[in-house]
């Protein structure tokens, strides 16, 4: 597998397949789509240059010269053979010195992956304006949250750069558009939240023609088309101008004063206070990077985009709700969000959600809008709480562990004929650039051969699904001569800087078709990244397809690979055996089944096919499961975080890592299992979103005690030092921050663990819990009855 | 002499002799005339006498007014403040009135007349005044009289006080008792005597004036008739002669005369009159009437005829004796009843103080005839109105005794089970006192088991001198928890300021700013006090002004189609919380908004807006507006320019542009009222903004309309600040509701006023204030009977500033009448007139205005052809006989044609503004309005004598002004100073500091000087401010400029334009009636 991740290094690119099944008969055989996890803007090893150029491209096709392209150093006026679509171009004049010996570092084959820093395809960008933050704070917020989030907000605006302008809405009942840079007296434009208010109204009555005339026709947007700088500049400042009156408003920024009926819930008009940001955005500088953070505490009611009436007695819509379609407000709410997202796309802005509250706020309905412009978004119970505080800081931090946010990105994709491009699952948003490489299937964001990235940062990844389209043909194994795909993968977008870059990612795979392809295509196949492409899909599936049972398709699937790709004879489970190559992907199933991603709502988790087709001892009753019974919302965070995140930390999401620290020996990796809790150990997980420290009750114990605070017992306060090291420095890496928890065996915070652990033994397991473990009180099926169950059906 | 209220000065008596009459008057031929000349001047040199009466009238109410004037009086000092120079001024104090005038300037008369006993006669200082523009038009009325040529006027009234007739007063103040009976009167005597026959009256005139009349005019009536009159030799003798019983003075000498009344002004009518007797004490008029209706018994009645013009003309009408406004500076002390009896009011603009004995102060209620006629026919037999004048929160005289407070407690005030009506001292107990009868409905009540009282010997309860709503006329009860709907509106004031680009370019903000900022200190202290602030431009900016920060926060409502409040509270906050805020922020605002550009200006919205903000309280909303509203709710357009180019569409069009342009402001504006929110707007302009639109609100809310323009940074912030003071320190209420009662046979027809009608039988008033009053007409539903009084009874529920809830209750019972002559002797001449005026202002929108214009000389017409054919003896037909009671009226009318609201030139916006400003304005405002008061201050020093601050009127006739003098004529809203060419330097020099008049500069600011004729003046203007209640906008008036022009189109007396001159328009009357005797 470390070839992959090799591979994943040098060009950010993880395939399931990366042999080609090389048909389109073979690939629908494989099940799991020929596709690509790419991560654009993954730091590049320090060697790599940068390139202060702008590329050559293919006249016919537009792809950039690569180290594949065949360059003819013969010809007098030499020549490069596109790859994609074996064009024959010349070199422009100042290439005439390149030799055999002397490549330019495009044409370097460990190059595969590079940047050129091109001069902005619009305009310079605006001098001094790295980006632009503009808050939107909720204020229907008890006063307690409040004070968190000021102190909060306080902290993290001494951390903005000096070039990056800030502007501030806040919004409750009313929407209040502070005007930072009337020096006199705090100004704020109160908006009604009931209201929508389009472009044009805000102009007008923000008063941005007041001091010339509006133009007569023409799109209103930025200085370009006639707003004065002087205008922009009332909301929109340097941070280090506006600190001052920014901090005092904060400071003084008070509970939304609207009184709230017992039986009510506070008017909270999120939706077009976002759409007010938006506005805002495109008037003052559309086309450059700028990001809308909404800092959200509780479920919008009021105007477009309410998620939900304001009679407490009315629920918030759970995923039952959904299900049955009886959220009245919920298909409204999207598509007003689908709206301001298209917006957002056509102005290059951005939506950052952090929604702190115990209740739902709307994060599904929002999603739509984050995950097209490419947001942030973190989830926490309160803006107390360390996932926001931390996740807020990590935004505006310059180190190592810097998000590297960049914005205003176009992704754009060439690859070979055979090739097309269904769509990208992950934040972008379609550009609608339909072209001969679009394929007529469509999944996630397609139809194009372009997208739009308004936000992304070194982890933003995105899963682009191919269709094979090559018919079978008899020769098609005696054209071993040419039987490589290429892969060209351009994103140009604004770097934190200011400067524009493109970077270029070209990769080659091999294909085989016919018989005695299968070892061929086992071998190049990445259970990991297949495990991600999967579980990125069946959440769109879920989101998308009515009546669509996740997992119903996870073990058909999985059951169809396995015999496909398994060595059995049929009708004996006994002789079933996986390749290595695919040995630990039907655990990742397993686990991905039991997933935050698939068990949103209440669904019994025994083997459906089992229970359908004869198992049906396995489904005792119908079983509840509360810890994985997530809200709407929850889910929604989950799979945006899902979506836009690598590989690595996708696995992790799907099953979670296990290391256990004892006194014996060093930390080392522990199954995923309920067996692997022993008094004397401590365990650490990660599951993404949460990291649990679990001491063994032992190992409580002598905590509780107080022993490692004796000198004597040194060692046993560096066991418990080391997992909590560990922790921090997952902690540091990763945004959004995960949430910590440190528990002890046998305590209620313990169910953060417990909960993950393949239940091998319940509580009416035969076998008895060894001494010092746990048991689980669940009926889920344990992973041996899975795999059991599975072997049986795949050598059916 | 107008100036005040009306009657006071006795200048008339001069003024016969006015060479213009006669001039004019040639054409008509007045017989009597040369004989009565002689007369006349007899006469005149009685009516001194009887001017004085009128004289007294003055300034009371200023008096009254006490503190507040308006002004900064006080507080004037340094009040004023940006306006550093009027500040001298502003403090008027309002005592002054009583004072008399003094010395009369007029000519020798006075001298003359030695009685002028109590009241001085003041001057009456009406100079001429040409009616402006005006007159050429209207044909129609006259044309067949021979006036001159210009035929038409429009009725104005001309107040001045001409003759005789009576204006009540008896001067002799003193004798209060005097009014009772005819005896009493005997201060008068004095004056009867002399004055013999010339029954005050015009006749007077004739004499001196050789009117020759012409044919043609035939009589002149009024003014000139009593001049005029019959030839000669009827006149004065034999008016007179009949008149002596009536008292008139003149004959008083003769017959008795009687009362006063004689004094032929004011006739205190009633004196007489406490008996049937009526008829004959009453009036003092001279000539009986006789004929038609029943005389009374014995003594002939003789209504006060004033003069009779003779048309025949030879002779001409001596200007100087034609009825004017007379005026002394004596304070009348006057009973509301007496014996039994209502006792006549004075006039509404002399100076009187008040014994509550039963009947309401006139300041209260006052009817435009004081004996109720028994049937409908009998009213419009007279031609005359029949309607209340109602004032309920009317400032007292300081010397007055304070309304009494009563609390029935929990049960509230005894009411009339069926009709409501509230106990008072004319529900006759019965039965031992167990049972009342309803003065109203007639119904018999149930005494309340608690508030029982035997009854003694005399039929009355035997408390009813301890109990205050059983002997006086005007009472406030504690109103109890069944007249709360809600409990008590704290009081509320939100400012709402202009900032767009003009209203900071011309300083309006910085002056509203700086008045607001002086004025909250003059706020009640306490919790109850709340204000806002919002201001805007094409936005509306509202101020949080209670945050811990340091400064308040500025809170923007973008959205001017569809408005809302930012805030759900902090808007309006208690005063105590913020004040410091609101200073800061009053300070800073000009500044704030220096470098605003934004030209639009969203009244409408900001209007609606800051509703909203007030809308659970309630609460006085004050606009400072200064350019036309053109964007959001309610935006308007340039009417006016519009109808200006578009003339063709004709003259008839043109009351269109007095009509509001949008329904949805009406709308709001009752909305508004709903709630309880006032709007007083100031409007500081130099441009058109289409006031008619924006007064629906004021009237609708009961608020008030204020107006500078053109708005001048220099001269007009002081007069903002102290409008604005007045405004919210004036004795007011809130969320009030008004309904007035009659008895049985007579109902209420219609109100008029600034207020909200919701239901039609009462008036919603989210504001009153001590300005404002309500004209009631009144209608006959059945015949009444004899004998007994007929009753009217107003009663307002309100909010005082405090948070008290209070019903005023105001009670006026009156006579009733079958017999004509004494309509025309009891009617009030200031009532009257204010509700011509009135009805004219509330026809000039909605038609044409040569229309509005003979109306109002067609009711005078009426009237007088009334009296003549039934009330007056036979005589001449060339004479034009005026009533006593009514000698005013074609003055006054002929002024009403010449004011800038019946004009047909001038802006739309300054009639707009008069007919708003007339909307609720109180009888003694109303004379002063159309008859101002001009008076000379270039010779102040040389006249020391007097002890009356403000020296006789001069009549407002330009033959009045020299090229040496410098005037002063006042209006009640704004103060005109005109200095003519010739002017002595060192007057200049001593009254405006500088040596040339040409030096002045336009946006003049009178500054005290440090000289005794400088103070004099300050102190006279102070004077005049303290009884208007209003800080007279001062303007320096110059020959040849446009000033100099507005200045004499004040000139009413004059021919101005195609309008005629007083002795014209006289005879155009005159004329008028000989063509409609049989």
């Amino acid at each position: 597998m470390s070839e992959f991740q090799d591979l994943e290094s040098q060009d950010s690119v993880r395939m399931p397949w990366n042999v080609l099944p090389g048909t389109k008969a073979e690939a629908a055989n494989c099940l799991i789509p020929i596709s690509a996890i790419y991560t654009p803007l993954k730091p590049l090893p320090s060697t790599t240059p940068l390139l202060p150029y702008s590329p050559l491209r293919c006249r016919n096709c537009r792809s950039v010269i690569n180290p594949f392209s065949i360059v003819d150093f013969s010809s007098i006026n030499k020549i490069w053979i596109c790859s994609f679509c074996l064009n024959r171009n010349h070199f422009p004049p100042h290439y005439q010195s390149i030799s055999e010996t002397s490549l330019p570092a495009e044409l370097f084959p460990q190059y595969t992956t590079i940047e050129y820093e091109t001069s902005a395809p619009n305009e310079k960008v605006q001098s001094g304006s790295g980006n632009v933050f503009l808050l939107v704070v909720d204020t229907c917020v008890i006063e307690e949250e409040l004070g968190f989030l000021k102190s909060a907000l306080l902290q993290v605006l001494g951390m903005v750069a000096e070039n990056c302008l800030v502007g501030l809405i806040t919004f409750g009942t009313y929407v209040h558009v502070h005007e930072l840079g009337f020096g006199q007296i705090s100004k704020v434009h109160v908006f009604k939240g009931t209201k929508e208010v389009t472009k044009d109204q805000l102009l007008e009555q923000m008063g941005f023609f007041a001091k010339r005339p509006r133009p007569s026709t023409g799109v209103i947007a930025g200085v370009r088309d006639g707003l004065s700088q002087e205008s922009i500049s009332r909301f929109l400042l340097p941070a280090s101008d506006c600190e001052f009156v920014l901090n005092s408003i904060l400071e003084e920024l008070q509970k939304d004063p609207w009184p709230v009926p017992s039986d009510q819930r506070a008017a909270r008009c999120t939706g077009t206070a976002l759409s007010l940001a938006a506005h805002l955005l495109g008037v003052c500088v559309p086309g450059s990077g700028a990001r809308i953070m909404a800092f959200l505490g509780g479920p919008s009611t009021e105007g477009s985009g309410a998620i939900v009436s304001k009679n407490l007695s009315e629920p918030l819509r759970s995923h039952k709700d959904l299900d049955k379609d009886s959220a009245p407000q919920y298909h409204k709410s999207v598509k007003f969000y689908e709206g301001l997202s298209k917006q957002l796309v056509h102005q290059g802005h951005v939506i950052d959600v952090f929604a702190c509250a115990l209740d739902q706020v709307g994060v599904a309905e929002l999603k739509v809008a984050v995950e097209k412009t490419g947001g942030l978004v973190v989830l926490a119970e309160s803006f107390g709480h360390s996932v926001f505080k931390e996740s807020l800081k990590r935004v505006f931090l310059c180190d190592d562990h810097d998000l590297m946010l960049s914005s205003n990105g176009i992704f754009e994709i060439n690859c070979s004929k055979d090739i097309k491009i269904q769509g990208i699952i992950g934040p972008c948003a379609s550009l609608e650039k339909k072209g001969p490489l679009s394929s007529e299937t469509v999944i996630g964001q397609g139809n194009t051969t372009a997208w739009k990235l308004c936000g992304l940062d070194k982890t933003t990844s995105l899963c682009l699904i191919f269709d094979i389209i090559k018919k079978e043909s008899p020769d098609v194994i005696a054209q071993a001569a040419n039987n490589q795909f290429y892969f060209q993968f351009l994103t140009y977008y604004q770097h934190g800087s200011g400067q524009m870059r493109l970077r270029a990612t070209t990769i080659s795979r091999r294909w085989v078709a016919g018989p005695g392809s299968k070892e061929d295509i086992i071998s190049g196949f990445d259970q990991e990244a297949a495990a991600v492409v999967m579980a990125r899909q069946v959440s769109f599936k879920m989101e998308t397809e009515a009546e669509f049972d996740p997992i119903r398709w996870l073990d058909k699937s999985l059951i169809h690979i396995c015999s496909r790709f398994g060595e059995y004879q049929k009708d004996s489970p006994s002789s079933f055996s996986l390749s290595p190559r695919l040995s630990i992907f039907p655990q990742f199933v397993f686990h991905l089944r039991r997933s935050q991603f698939v068990q949103v709502c209440n669904y019994c988790l025994c083997f459906p096919f089992a229970a359908s087709v004869f198992e049906k001892e396995l489904c005792h009753q119908q079983r509840r499961r509360e810890v994985f019974n997530n809200s709407p919302d929850e889910t929604a965070y989950f799979r945006m975080i899902l979506n836009r995140e690598n590989v690595a930390n996708s696995v992790v999401m799907i099953q979670p890592s296990l290391i256990s620290y004892s006194f014996h020996s060093g930390p080392e990796p522990a199954l995923l299992d309920v067996t692997s809790i022993v008094a004397d150990k401590i365990l650490l997980l990660d599951s993404y979103f949460t990291i649990v420290v679990f001491h063994g009750s032992t190992i409580a114990q002598w905590r509780k005690a107080g022993y490692h605070e004796q000198p004597e017992h040194q060692a046993f306060a560096h066991l418990l030092q080391a997992p909590g090291d560990d922790a921090d420095a997952i902690i540091s890496e990763r945004f959004p921050v995960p949430r910590l928890v440190i528990c002890d065996q046998h305590g209620s915070q313990a169910r953060f663990l417990l909960a993950k652990l393949n239940p091998s033994t319940t509580y009416n397991s035969d076998a008895p819990a060894a001494p010092g473990g746990d048991i689980l009180f669940t009926d889920d099926v344990s992973f041996e009855v899975f795999l059991d169950h599975l072997q049986r059906l795949a050598v059916q | 002499m107008a100036t005040p209220g009306g009657p006071r000065q006795g200048n008339f008596p001069p003024n016969y002799n006015s060479n213009a009459l006669a001039n004019n008057m040639e054409n008509l031929q007045i017989n009597q005339s040369n004989q009565q000349q002689s007369g006349n001047f007899g006469g005149s040199a009685y009516r001194p006498p009887n001017a004085t009466p009128f004289g007294q009238q003055p300034p009371r109410f200023s008096g009254s007014r006490p503190g507040p004037p308006p002004p900064g009086v006080f507080s004037g000092g340094q009040a004023p403040p940006s306006g550093p120079a009027q500040t001298t001024f502003s403090p008027s104090l309002v005592s002054a009135r009583s004072t008399e005038p003094p010395a009369v300037t007029q000519p020798a008369f006075f001298t003359s007349r030695p009685p002028p006993p109590g009241a001085s006669p003041s001057s009456i200082g009406g100079p001429a005044t040409s009616a402006p523009s005006g007159f050429g038009p209207l044909p129609g009325p006259f044309p067949s009289s021979p006036l001159t040529s210009r035929p038409a006027f429009p009725p104005h009234m001309v107040t001045s006080g001409p003759a005789s007739n009576g204006s009540p007063s008896f001067t002799p103040v003193p004798s209060q008792d005097g009014p009772r009976l005819p005896p009493a009167i005997s201060s008068m005597p004095r004056p009867l005597v002399g004055p013999p026959q010339p029954p005050t009256m015009l006749s007077s005139g004739p004499s001196s004036q050789t009117l020759q009349m012409r044919p043609s005019f035939g009589a002149r009536p009024s003014g000139a008739s009593s001049a005029i009159g019959q030839p000669a030799p009827p006149f004065s003798a034999p008016p007179q002669s009949m008149i002596p019983p009536s008292g008139s003075l003149p004959f008083s000498a003769p017959q008795g005369m009687l009362q006063s009344s004689g004094s032929p002004y004011g006739m205190q009518t009633w004196p007489p009159q406490p008996q049937q007797v009526a008829p004959p004490p009453l009036v003092s008029g001279h000539m009986q009437q006789p004929q038609m209706f029943g005389m009374p018994p014995g003594p002939p009645p003789l209504p006060n005829q004033s003069m009779a013009l003779n048309q025949t003309a030879q002779s001409k009408i001596n200007p100087n004796q034609i009825p004017r406004l007379t005026s002394s500076s004596a304070v009348i002390l006057h009973e509301t009843r007496q014996g039994n009896q209502a006792n006549p009011p004075p006039p509404a603009t002399s100076d009187y103080i008040v014994k509550d004995t039963g009947n309401c102060s006139p300041r209260y209620m006052r009817c435009t005839i004081n004996q109720i006629p028994c049937t409908v026919d009998l009213l419009s037999t007279s031609a005359m109105q029949l309607a209340l004048l109602v004032q309920p929160l009317a400032l007292p005289h300081p010397s007055e005794e304070a309304i009494q407070v009563v609390d029935f407690g929990e049960n509230g005030p005894v009411r009339c089970s069926r009709c409501k009506g509230y106990i008072n001292p004319f529900m006759k107990f019965i039965d031992q006192g167990k049972r009342f009868i309803c003065n109203f409905c007639g119904f018999t009540d149930e005494t309340p088991r608690d508030y029982h009282c035997n009854l003694g010997p005399d039929g009355r309860r035997r408390d009813a001198d301890e109990r205050p709503e059983l002997c006086r006329g005007t009472v406030d009860f504690v109103a109890s928890k069944e007249y709360m709907v809600r409990d008590p509106m704290p009081a509320v004031f939100f400012f709402l300021i202009d900032v767009s680009m003009n209203a900071i370019q011309t300083g309006a903000t910085a002056a509203a700013c700086s008045a607001i900022n002086q004025v909250i200190a003059d706020l009640p202290e306490g919790p109850r006090t709340m204000v806002g602030i919002a201001t805007f431009d094409s936005t509306i900016h509202f101020y949080n002004l209670k945050r811990a920060l340091q400064q308040p926060l500025m809170l923007i409502v973008p959205d001017v189609q569809d408005v809302y409040t930012p805030l759900h509270s902090d808007v309006v906050v208690p005063l105590s919380e913020c004040r410091q805020h609101l200073e800061i922020l009053l300070e800073s605002l000009p500044t704030m908004f220096q470098n605003n550009r934004t030209a639009d200006s969203a009244f409408g919205a900001a209007i609606k807006a800051a509703f909203l903000a007030m809308k659970s309280t309630g609460g006085k909303l004050l606009v400072f507006q200064s350019v036309l509203p053109s964007i959001g709710i309610g935006s308007l357009s340039t009417r006016e320019a519009e109808g200006r180019t578009n003339v063709s569409a004709g003259e008839k069009q043109a009351h269109k542009l007095l009509q509001p342009a949008d329904k949805s402001l009406k709308t709001m504006a009752i909305e508004f009222a709903e709630y309880q929110v006032s709007v007083d707007l100031f409007i500081t302009t130099q441009t058109y903004v289409d006031i008619t639109s924006l007064s629906v609100f004021p009237r609708t809310t009961g608020g008030q309309v204020y107006y500078y323009y053109p708005f001048s940074a220099l001269s007009d912030p002081a007069k903002l600040y102290n409008d604005l003071r007045w405004n919210v320190t004036r004795p007011q209420g809130f969320e009030a509701v008004m309904r007035v009662r009659c008895s049985q046979g007579i109902q209420v027809q219609e109100y008029s006023g600034n207020f909200c009608k919701r239901i039609p039988t009462d008036v919603d008033l989210p504001a009153i204030d001590c300005d404002k009053a309500i004209m009631v007409t009144l209608k006959h539903d059945d015949k009444l009977q004899e004998g007994s009084e007929c009753a009217f009874q107003s009663a307002l529920l309100y909010t005082s500033i405090y948070g008290q809830r209070r019903i005023r209750v105001s009670t006026l019972s009156l006579p009733r009448t079958s017999i004509l002559s004494n309509l025309f002797r009891s009617a009030d001449m200031d009532a009257q007139f204010s509700c011509i005026l009135k009805q004219a202002a509330n026809e000039i929108p909605s038609a044409p205005l040569t229309q509005v214009r003979d109306q109002a000389t067609n009711v005078c017409v009426n009237i007088l052809y009334s009296y003549r054919k039934f009330c007056s003896t036979v005589s001449s037909a060339g004479q034009l006989i005026l009533p006593e009671a009514l000698k005013l009226l074609p003055l006054y009318i002929l002024a009403l044609l010449k004011s800038s609201g019946l004009r047909s030139d001038g802006r739309i916006d300054d009639k707009s503004f008069w007919i708003n400003y007339v909307s609720p304005l109180p009888t003694p405002l109303v004379i002063p309005l159309v008859y101002p008061r001009m008076i000379a201050i270039h010779d102040l020093d040389e006249k020391e004598s007097d002890d009356s601050i403000i020296p006789t009127p001069i009549p407002l006739s330009s033959e009045n002004i020299t090229v040496e003098g410098v005037y002063l004529l006042e209006n009640g809203e704004e103060c005109l100073i005109y200095a003519g060419d010739s002017v002595q330097p060192n007057v200049i020099q001593k009254l405006f500091g500088i040596s040339a008049v040409a030096e002045i500069s336009n946006q003049f600011v009178m500054q005290q000087q440090d000289n005794p004729l400088s103070k004099k003046v300050n102190a006279i203007i102070n004077e005049i401010r303290g009884q208007r209640c209003s800080y007279l906008r001062l303007r320096l008036c110059r020959k040849g400029d446009p000033s100099g022009m507005a200045f004499f189109s004040y000139m009413v007396e004059d021919k101005i334009g195609s309008m005629p001159s007083y002795v014209e328009y006289l005879i155009h009357i005159h004329r008028q009636i000989q063509n409609k005797m049989p």
